[in-house]
């Protein structure tokens, strides 16, 4: 499902590589923590995945495709097969929940029915079907990240990718969304989530990639946060 | 309007739309200079054609144009033919025009006088030599040879109206042409820039857009669209000035002369349309390169 073979990137010639020679392959399904402290590089490796950076050196695979080989026209294609969801949500503020979970589906050019059918079904299953049409600032926080979620996963993603998802978001409200994500994960959908809350960590015991200066210096099934 | 239309039309058109509205200032900003521009374009070419075809009898340098009787016989008109050769050091070249061609020619000049235009038949119009002369003020010289041998009508060269009038438009034409070229690239910058700004606020969707995967093309459409819209409405408005102009030409201008004075400005419908046409054509090409510079630099990968 996705693959690092001894990939390394360096942002700027000279300056120190953010990843460095990792190795790693995630099989569909699993539900992997990345985790490491402040710039070790757990952002880069999903800008690498979604193709929004080329790797310095080393070769990458996502939904079955080699990213450096990917032409850019098919970039969209491949980032329509990978979800993704931010510590700041990024919801558009002018569109309500429902419209920013439709708005994927509208730019993927799907019909009309369809939108309105999965978009609601999509914002049941993150437990917002409540409150689909307020606008983001009408809801809280972890309700912004349901929405997020939702958008995230409308589209039914082979990966979902979380940056941080929880970093705004008080202990409980977190694990209401960490209940969502291992919701979603059941579903067949690989997650693979970056943070720095070691309780979540320790509590869901899954696989645990850890980083440390761009290099992987530990990768353990059933693992915890340190 | 979503009803009818698929959810991507449906899209653009809305995205485009709410874009223009967005920036209305800078929007009529880019509208009016698109019009101004073009207009000037169109006028410039209008004005062209209507001298073009006031002194049609005179292109390609003639400047003496030997009429012959209608009724002329082969053998005299090979003995002015003769003579016409036999002049060479005032004569640079002379060229002979049918009774067919000068009766189409004659329909152009006698456009504003329809009577005298029906009177005539290809057989009754005069056929002619049109001549270039090596010296201008020879003309006299040259009539007044040709004029009184049998055969020969008239002998007619262009007045000092007629050499000041294509002079002066060929000057205007240039002036308007190089003032119009300015006001298109502005025009050209201001249709950026209005698409710069509507990218720049909309820089958020465009960011989620691609994250979401939507294409490339799909995220330019819709600004690229506000370029088009932004230069069809100011060709719009010039082509409505231009055919102002047209109409201002036909009443104002266009008063019947007497024969033999430079004739009325007018230009034709085929003419007209083309200018339009011009000016459309022009419009999109001035957006094309606003809206893909714009999208190029401000919307990459
Ligand atoms: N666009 C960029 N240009 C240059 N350097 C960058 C860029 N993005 C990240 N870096 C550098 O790469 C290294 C890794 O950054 P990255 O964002 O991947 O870390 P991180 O593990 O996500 O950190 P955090 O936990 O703080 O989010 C850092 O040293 C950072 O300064
Ligand atoms: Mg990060």
């Amino acid at each position: 499902m996705i693959r690092f073979d001894r990939v390394t990137k360096i942002y700027n010639k000279g300056s120190s590589p953010a990843l460095r020679d990792c190795s790693v392959e995630i099989d569909k399904g699993e539900f992997v923590f990345l985790v490491g402290p402040s710039g070790s590089g757990k952002t880069t490796f999903m800008r690498l995945l979604l193709r929004e950076e080329l790797p310095t050196s080393g070769r990458i695979w996502a939904a079955g495709r080699e990213l450096g080989r990917l032409s850019n026209w098919r970039v969209p294609y491949l980032r329509r097969n990978l979800g993704c969801v931010f510590q700041d949500f990024r919801l558009l503020a002018n569109k309500t929940a429902f419209e920013n979970v439709a708005f994927v589906l509208e730019v993927i050019g799907r019909p009309r029915p369809v939108i309105e059918s999965q978009v609601n079904q999509v914002l049941d299953l993150v437990g917002l079907g409540q409150k689909k049409h307020r606008f983001p600032s009408e809801l809280s926080g972890g309700e912004q990240q349901r929405v997020a979620i939702a958008r995230a996963f409308v589209n039914r993603p082979l990966v979902l990718l979380a940056d941080e998802p929880t970093g705004n978001l008080d202990p409980e409200t977190s694990i209401g969304i960490m209940k969502l994500l291992e919701k979603i994960n059941k579903t067949g959908t690989t997650i693979v989530m970056a943070t720095h809350d070691a309780g979540l960590v320790d509590m869901m015991r899954r696989r645990v990639v850890e980083l440390d200066q761009g290099s992987i210096v530990r990768d353990q099934h059933r693992g915890v946060y340190g | 309007m979503s009803r009818f239309l698929s959810p991507r039309v449906d899209y653009t058109l809305r995205e485009a739309l709410s874009n223009l509205w967005r920036n209305r200032l800078m929007t009529i900003a880019a509208i009016l200079t698109v019009a101004v521009s073009l207009s000037l374009v169109g006028s410039a070419m209008l004005v062209k054609q209507a001298v073009a075809n006031a002194t049609v009898q005179w292109d390609h340098g003639v400047n003496a144009i030997i009429w012959l009787d209608p009724s002329i016989t082969p053998a005299v008109r090979e003995s002015i033919h003769q003579q016409l050769l036999a002049m060479p050091e005032d004569i640079a070249s002379c060229y002979y025009n049918g009774h067919k061609a000068d009766y189409a020619e004659a329909r152009i000049v006698l456009r504003s006088e329809p009577a005298a235009f029906q009177a005539l038949t290809p057989a009754t119009t005069p056929p002619s030599y049109r001549c270039r002369l090596r010296n201008a003020v020879d003309a006299y010289a040259v009539a007044s040879h040709f004029a009184k041998q049998a055969g020969v009508k008239n002998v007619t060269y262009p007045g000092q109206a007629i050499k000041t009038m294509r002079r002066t438009t060929t000057v205007l034409q240039d002036v308007l042409l190089v003032v119009a070229i300015v006001l298109m690239l502005s025009a050209a910058v201001l249709i950026l820039n209005t698409i710069r700004l509507a990218i720049f606020s909309r820089r958020h969707e465009v960011s989620v857009m691609k994250l979401v995967g939507a294409t490339n093309w799909f995220i330019r459409i819709p600004f690229m669209l506000e370029g088009f819209l932004e230069g069809l409405a100011g060709a719009a408005c010039a082509a409505g000035i231009v055919l102002w102009l047209q109409k201002v030409f036909d009443s104002v201008v266009a008063k019947p002369t007497a024969s033999g004075q430079p004739s009325a400005l007018w230009v034709s419908t085929g003419q007209l349309v083309t200018t339009e046409i011009v000016i459309v054509i022009v419009a999109v090409v001035l957006s094309s390169i606003g809206s893909g510079l714009a999208v190029r630099r401000f919307l990459s990968t």
